[in-house]
């Protein structure tokens, strides 16, 4: 028999690498947004079915940040904020990260849709096409608009939640996805405008680096403008009760109020001294000049986070008193 | 035939993506045998209910 002579890989990678993989800090986003959006759906799943549901969504998810590491290893390895992620540091292959990704998105489809339903499967199978076909193959590349077009595969998850409860997606899980939707673009240009150098050093067309930080900062204050009220409007329509109008309008007035701030900086037109200084990972830790753009996209984050615990807290409360928030 | 002499670190990895691949093939189908018994009872359930109107139209008939 024929023998080659190709030196195998020999590899060192941990199970913790491949957990790296899963994007488990987004995965923790999700799956508290898709808790929400199940909870308030207040459908007729058991709760052990409810905890695999959540369960196939994390690791959908999981899987859809593990194809995207896969495909851009080479692009992470430019930038400091994802140089150290599994792939483009070296410790685990293209290859593997990509038949890891493949294994659990099919896996947890399927047993999404052998526990739930298949119009929840469905959801959680094109949330990750979108992001890992459409997004990170396609768009991420292309547009400057690509974080806003993208920006739709992390809105689904409560849909997901909502539909795996139900069987459907109404307008009011359509809410949620729009709460997220649009606020994408603000909590990631925020990001955009103090690491420009690392996105231009990757070639990667975010909005600063296209069209400069001015208008970045101008687009960031008119997605605001646009998203505070879709973030309060939950509240008008019966889906929260007071606790999430006040988290809502408070939340976000301190988040508009932010936004002018940062549309009034400097932030992000000297990119070089705009950049996040300290560790590779160090999101927060930045120059004075970048501050305003940090401070909104810390806010950002406890600003989702809240809208959605308020919601959940109020549903659950509802529910316990035996009444039901959804008309 | 050459063979390859693992080092310690990489047989150490190795192992250890060893177990981690076997917790997760055990869960995995304790997940599908617990699934299964839920689809199977839900079923169960459905079917007991669909039956009842029959089953007491059966027996005023009777």
């Amino acid at each position: 028999m024929a023998r080659t002579d190709v030196t195998p890989v020999l590899s060192t990678a941990q199970p913790e690498d491949f957990f790296q993989l899963l994007k488990p800090r987004v995965m923790s986003l999700v799956i508290f947004t898709a808790v929400t959006g199940l909870v308030v759906a207040s459908g007729t799943l058991d709760w052990l079915s409810s905890a695999i549901a959540i369960l196939c969504i994390a690791v959908g998810a999981g899987a859809a940040g593990a194809l995207n590491m896969a495909l851009e290893g080479e692009t992470d390895a430019l930038m400091r904020r994802t140089r150290g992620r599994p792939v483009a540091a070296g410790r685990i292959n293209k290859s593997d990260a990509l038949t890891f990704g493949i294994v659990l998105s099919i896996f947890s489809v399927m047993l999404l849709g052998m526990t739930t339903n298949w119009v929840a499967a469905s959801l959680l199978g094109l949330t990750i096409i979108y992001y890992a076909g459409f997004y990170t193959l396609l768009l991420k590349r292309r547009t400057p608009q690509n974080i806003v077009i993208g920006g739709a595969a992390g809105a689904f998850p409560p849909v997901i939640g909502w539909a795996a409860a139900t069987g459907s997606a109404p307008w009011q899980a359509w809410l949620l996805f729009a709460i997220i939707f649009l606020w994408t673009p603000p909590h990631s240009w925020a990001l955009a405008l103090y690491s420009t150098g690392d996105y231009a050093r990757a070639g990667i067309p975010m909005m600063p680096v296209v069209r400069g930080a001015k208008s970045t900062r101008l687009q960031v204050l008119i997605y605001s403008l646009v998203f505070v009220p879709v973030a309060v409007a939950p509240g008008l329509a019966g889906m929260g009760g007071p606790i999430y109008l006040t988290v809502s309008i408070v939340g976000g007035l301190a988040f508009l109020a932010l936004a002018v701030r940062l549309w009034r900086s400097r932030a992000g037109d000297e990119p070089d001294k705009a950049e996040a200084v300290g560790r590779e990972a160090a999101l927060y830790d930045v120059r004075a000049e970048a501050k305003p753009a940090r401070n909104l996209f810390a806010f950002s984050i406890l600003y989702l986070m809240a809208l959605f615990a308020a919601l959940l807290v109020e549903t659950l409360t509802a529910q316990a008193l035996g009444r039901t928030l959804i008309p | 035939m050459t063979f390859v002499r693992l080092t310690p670190e990489q047989l150490t990895a190795r192992n250890r993506r060893n177990r981690a691949i076997a917790t997760g093939l055990i869960a995995f189908m304790v997940l599908i045998f617990v699934v299964t018994a839920l689809n199977l009872k839900r079923n169960i359930d459905a079917r007991a209910a669909l039956n009842a109107p029959v089953a007491a139209t059966g027996d005023r008939a009777g």
